[in-house]
């Protein structure tokens, strides 16, 4: 194994996710490669450093236990039903989140969920149109017949 | 999650049954030990992930206040610390996903107690700035990799990413650390 095919397994190394075979070509190569060793040596290290830093506990801004507890007094009691807004607003934002925006001519952008709030607007306006065409075409034809009947 | 390094944390003990209770029946007093105790937890958890204090403070707060409105549905089968560690972890990726990550400086959180030496030549304040240095797409995932232990699986659920995405990701927020922590002591 050469340089570029132990450093393509040293974070697989780390992991634990090499097999037997590649472990042992992995290490033989170290014991001879000072180059390696010292990147494999180096990432271990930032390894470490990382998993130290995450004990170490980061101070919140001043005053944010009282602004936690502010927000906390304007909430309905835990587990009672959301206010409908909430759960419209939510869902506006989930959607929001999972569509993305699209860009419109001139460089701006519209969150695609407008365009879907317009796109059922329109379908709904068309169907109501259509239907108010159909009773139209059916009061015609219905005075049609009694004209016919009268005749 | 069994084996995350942040279970080795000093965590606070887990509120008494009763004190939990109290907080779900919505008693504010209750619930405000909770925040107290909690706070440098769930602050640093939310720091770590978005890199900055604004938008930290933001998720830290939303993560106490889904906290609060599931009190009802926590079961103690996982200790409280887990489960608020996991709800403090999904409001930070959440608000990453909102995208509304104010730029700013890097200012580097102080320190709760005393700040040790993380490793030779590596103080806190050298580590939180590469950190927040990183790209975000490279810091979320390496944190919860290598700063919580969180297995890769989980990641890509965590992140909504694809796990071979997730560990790519990985790879190079760990090079990126390498270099900068290598120019660092060099310096
Ligand atoms: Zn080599």
């Amino acid at each position: 194994m050469d340089c570029s095919g132990v450093r393509a397994l040293m974070n697989r190394y780390i992991d634990g996710e090499l097999g037997y075979l590649e472990t042992a070509e992995f290490q033989r190569h170290l014991a001879f490669c000072p180059d390696c060793s010292l990147e494999f040596r180096e990432l271990s290290a930032l390894r470490g450093t990382l998993a130290a830093w995450g004990d170490v506990p980061l101070a919140p801004p001043a005053g944010f236990a009282n602004r936690v507890m502010t927000a906390v007094a304007t909430e309905p009691l835990p587990g009672s039903p959301r206010p409908l807004a909430d759960v419209v607003s939510d869902v506006l934002e989930w959607l929001d989140q999972s569509l993305g925006r699209v860009r419109l001519p001139g460089g701006r952008t519209m969150p695609v969920k407008n365009l879907l709030g317009w796109a059922i607007a329109l379908v709904a306006v068309v169907i109501g149109f259509g239907r108010r065409r159909g009773q139209d075409q059916a009061k015609t034809r219905v005075s049609r017949a009694a004209g016919a009947a009268r005749r | 999650m069994a084996s995350s390094n942040w279970e080795k944390w000093r965590l606070p003990a887990d509120p008494s049954p009763a004190d939990l209770a109290r907080a779900a029946a919505g008693e504010r007093q209750a619930f405000r030990m909770i925040v107290e105790r909690y706070q440098h937890m769930v602050y640093s958890v939310a720091y770590n992930v978005l890199g900055n204090h604004a938008d930290a403070e933001d998720a830290a707060q939303d993560a106490f206040l889904r906290c609060y409105r599931s009190l009802p549905q926590y079961r103690s089968e996982a200790s409280f610390s887990t489960w608020l560690f996991r709800l403090a972890l999904t409001a930070a990726i959440d608000a990453q996903r909102r995208e509304r990550r104010r730029p700013e400086p890097v200012d580097v959180p102080e320190v709760a107690g005393e700040a040790a030496a993380l490793a030779p030549g590596i103080d806190a304040a050298t580590i939180a700035r590469a950190l927040a240095d990183l790209p975000e797409d490279y810091r979320t995932p390496t944190v919860l990799r290598d700063v919580y232990g969180l297995p890769y699986h989980e990641i890509a659920e965590l992140t909504g990413r694809p796990l071979g995405t997730v560990k790519v990701m990985v790879h190079r927020g760990r090079a990126a650390l390498r270099l900068r922590l290598r120019a660092e002591r060099e310096a």
